[in-house]
């Protein structure tokens, strides 16, 4: 092998190129994996301030009802979408039956949706047995020099971006998104206003489930499918959730998956991946120190004094 | 001797008269007598039931006095545990080695405990935050102790074992006197009972007071003076030392711990004992962790695999429909309130 | 050093609302003062200055000579102030026992000697049972609001500082309020109001300060202030 002195400037320039790309494709990755875990969650937290313990639960059904799918021949985006399909409603049931005695009750929602997500997990053992075949990832890969990047992962960086601007474009551009921010900023005045609270709040949880089944179904192919794989996604999607703070979800878990994975890249990367984990929860235990209220709160702030109004006494 | 009288019967738990102290001592002196008319292996079954109590209790004071729910306590009973296993393993053939594990263990999860409520409660962050947190830390803790698997994860002669555990722990001692069987019965009767005796006179007592101001109204009770952070890691503290007192049980009961005591499913369990209970009650606590953890065993020895998921189910229904607790509920709120108001959470 | 409570040109502002501007005020030990003035004067944010809620964008706030101006809210409690707000913090889910047991803070060298004699004065004048099993939230609105004033009284503090203590009473309670704390100033207690109700500071106050739109714009006695043409007509919205 060619020493690297000897090599021409060119390989040695897409060497280097590749080492770029690869760097910037683990950060990618990375992120794209906390955005996804903690997509569900935002927007049942952001929107109805519940703490759904139950999420890594409902990320596991839409993997097992996806998975199934695929092995019945379904094609596997369809399959994608009929997790999503399927765990909205379940969600939506869910919600009429449990959630909606919690609201104004954060701690007694927190225990409640746990007890839930014990009869999930256990109660999938039991039905399911302990371990199903997992889906192959789709697509191949794309090679640069001595790195390889899956197509698939690319996807899902591409799918990330896009579901959460869709979010985006739902909630500040939409009527939903107009009765569903009223509702969670002052429901009584809402209902004055017209609006059907009860089914924003059934909506907006559905949706939120939906979203995490989602979210599941297309983790799938890259891990083994389990009764307790959601336990994979709950301490990193709650870390996310925690570091972007309440104040707006949406930009909050972005900013948050962003300054995670730039923390989670170097770490994993040089000590492994447990090691990336532990750094997440350090970097999240020091970030709310700095910053109590998350990045949202903080980006704010920032946004709030570019637009000062200015009232003559 | 009236002021200890006041601690110990404040109103601030379930059972003030001479009555209650009357079925308490009976009660205390059947568990006295028990042992006299049941095997050893049934003697060794209620220590079992008996040694969770103090990681209830733990989590009563944190949550139900303080208003600070921690879904984490379990990983200061695994780290009481595993520090323990190290040390006192180490120690084998000393007959201090035990006592030397336990102060070790306890210190660990104090030491712990304070580092990272530090981080949580000086935050000043919103309520939701601290259960979140401490489930992550016990997560974590679980997955590290899971990969400690090969020979090179060891602490002197003690091997951590990964997801297979620690085994060969020794058993308490003191001396020449080593705890097993009945005298471990023994031996927890009085550990619980002191723990929960201790519990009882903080709750009635000034700091148990500016507590329960805390857990009312935060920003109140610093407007009043006092340093609430601080008070909130004490109790942090405390709560931690309370579950290491019953990892250091654990382990001087079976000689073994594996990473799944500090699991996800392990740390439901303080969660759901102290809910089903009520959590406004140390009593209350202390009795249901005992019944609940005999129904447990009772359930998955007759073969039922559906043992968690009843008691998912269980928690789920008292928290709809019992939202103080079984017990809270019956003895306390039905007598005062009645049937309208007692079911509701506030 | 003379006196218990001074701020020195305090100002805050929010985005573009000054709702401090300038306030320069001196509380000596014994007074019993009031801040009046119309909606929107910034009294609130005056009081919150005072308290340590809000920091200050210039000037400086002097608890018994000591400058406190960065000093957290809790902190300055210690140094023997006592806060009550305008919404009611009581603990409404804890008994009235509950209540006062909380703010007890025997560990403070330099109470005052008679504070356990005024905040006992205080429970009989209000008419409140410290052994009360009721929870607070079942008290009638008069006796919340004068809770609240006797857990502050239970900390024994030197300073009193309430934010418009009257609010939601009727004629008479409003009047049984003035008068204990008139009483509680006679015996020793230096008490700041922050109030609306006209007929309250009458009353009570034997100096008041008249705030509009953050600035200091009267101070005097009662009859001086009622007698002030400007006054009135920043009250009817004319200046």
């Amino acid at each position: 092998m060619p020493s690297p002195n000897h090599q021409e400037p060119a390989a040695r320039y897409m060497d280097n190129v590749a080492i770029a790309l690869s760097v910037l494709y683990q950060f990618g990755t990375n992120g794209a994996f906390l955005l996804l875990s903690a997509l569900g969650l935002i927007v049942i937290l952001g929107m109805m301030n519940i703490i759904n313990l139950a999420h890594g639960e409902l990320m596991m059904m839409g993997a097992y009802v996806a998975t199934t799918a695929v092995q019945r021949g379904v094609p596997f985006p369809l399959a994608v979408l009929v997790a999503f399909i399927a765990i909205a409603i379940f969600g939506a049931i869910f919600e009429r039956l449990v959630v909606r005695r919690f609201y104004g009750r954060e701690l007694g929602a927190l225990v409640v949706t746990w007890g839930i997500s014990l009869i999930l997990s256990q109660g999938s053992l039991l039905v399911f047995g302990p371990f199903m075949p997992s889906i192959q990832i789709p697509g191949g890969s794309i090679s640069v020099g001595l790195y390889s990047f899956s197509e698939y992962w690319l996807a899902l960086i591409t799918v990330a971006i896009v579901v959460v601007f869709g979010l985006w474009w739902l909630y500040n551009h939409t009527t939903f998104g107009l009765q569903a921010r009223a509702t969670m900023q002052n429901a009584a005045m809402a209902r004055a206003l017209g609006v059907n609270t009860d089914r924003v709040y059934m909506l907006t949880f559905s949706l939120g489930a939906g979203l995490a089944g989602f979210s599941g179904a297309l983790l799938a192919p890259t891990t083994s499918i389990m009764p307790f794989m959601g336990q994979q996604f709950v301490a990193p999607a709650f870390i996310t959730v925690v570091v972007g703070g309440a104040t707006n979800v949406i930009t909050g878990a972005l900013g948050s998956s962003i300054l995670l994975s730039l923390v989670r890249t170097p770490i994993g990367f040089l000590f492994g991946s447990f090691l990336g984990l532990v750094a997440l929860l350090l970097a999240a235990l020091i970030i709310i120190r700095l910053m109590p209220d998350g990045i949202s709160a903080w980006l704010q702030r920032y946004l709030d004094r570019w637009s000062r109004i200015r009232i003559s006494a | 001797m009236s002021r200890l009288w006041k601690l110990l019967s404040g109103p601030e738990d379930i059972g003030q008269s001479a009555w209650f102290w009357v079925g308490f001592a009976a009660l205390i002196i059947f568990f006295l007598y028990y042992p006299a008319v049941i095997t050893e292996f049934e003697a060794s079954s209620i220590s079992y039931y008996l040694l969770n109590i103090p990681l209830a209790l733990g989590l009563c004071l944190l949550w139900g006095y303080a208003g600070v729910l921690s879904f984490g306590q379990v990983a200061y009973f695994g780290i009481a545990g595993y520090v323990y296993g190290v040390v006192a393993g180490n120690m084998i053939g000393n007959p201090w080695g035990p006592l030397v594990g336990s102060i070790a263990g306890l210190t660990a999860s104090a030491i712990i405990a304070a580092i990272f409520g530090y981080f949580v409660f000086y935050a000043r962050v919103q309520m939701w935050i601290a259960p979140i947190l401490t489930l992550v830390f016990t997560l974590l803790l679980e997955t590290f102790l899971g990969q400690t698997a090969g020979y090179q994860w060891r602490i002197g002669s003690v091997q951590l074992g990964g997801y297979n555990g620690m085994t060969g722990i020794p058993s308490f001692q003191l001396g020449k006197l080593v705890f097993f069987g009945y005298s471990f019965y023994y031996y927890v009767l009085i550990v619980v009972l002191i723990c929960f005796l201790a519990c009882r006179m903080l709750v009635s007592s000034r700091h148990g007071h500016v507590l329960l101001a805390i857990r009312e109204d935060p920003v109140r009770t610093e407007l009043f003076g006092y340093d609430i952070r601080a008070r909130q890691l004490v109790i942090f503290v405390i709560a931690a030392v309370l579950a290491g007192i019953s990892g250091l049980l654990y382990v001087q009961w079976g000689n073994y711990i594996t990473p799944t005591q500090v699991g996800l499913l392990q740390a439901a369990l303080p969660v759901i004992w102290v809910a089903v209970g009520g959590r406004d009650s140390l009593i209350a606590v202390a009795i249901t962790t005992y019944l609940l953890n005999w129904l447990t065993y009772a359930l998955s020895s007759a073969g039922n695999q559906y043992a968690l998921v009843i008691i998912g189910a269980l928690l789920v229904c008292v928290m709809l429909f019992f939202p103080k607790g079984i017990i809270v509920t019956l003895a306390r709120e039905l007598p005062r309130r009645g049937w309208r108001s007692a079911f509701t959470e506030r | 050093m003379a006196e218990i409570l001074a701020t020195e040109a305090l100002a805050k502002r929010f985005g573009g609302v000054i709702a401090t501007d300038n306030v320069t005020l001196k509380v000596m030990p014994g007074e019993l003062r009031c801040i009046i003035g119309p909606n929107g004067a910034g009294k609130s944010t005056l009081f919150a200055l005072l308290c340590g809620i809000h920091r200050p964008d210039a000037g400086r706030v002097l608890l018994k000579g000591q400058d406190v101006t960065f000093l957290p809210a809790f902190r300055r409690v210690r140094l023997g102030v006592g806060l009550t707000f305008q919404n009611n913090r009581a603990y409404h889910h804890l008994t009235v026992r509950q209540n006062l047991e909380a703010p007890l803070r025997p560990d403070r060298h330099d109470q005052p000697k008679d504070a356990h004699e005024r905040f006992l004065y205080a429970l009989k004048l209000f008419g409140l049972d410290p052994m009360s099993d009721l929870p607070a939230r079942e008290l009638p609105h008069d006796q919340l609001q004068w809770l609240e004033i006797a857990m502050v009284l239970a900390g024994g503090p030197d300073l009193l500082l309430l934010d418009e203590p009257t609010a939601g009473l009727s004629p008479d309670e409003t009047l049984k309020t003035a008068r204990v704390l008139r009483h509680l100033n006679e015996a020793g207690l230096t008490i700041v109001v922050v109030e609306h109700d006209i007929a309250f500071v009458r009353e009570v106050a034997r100096k008041v300060t008249v705030l509009h739109q953050g600035r200091v714009f009267a101070e005097g006695t009662v009859t001086e202030i009622t007698a002030h043409d400007d006054v009135r007509k920043i009250y009817l919205g004319r200046a």
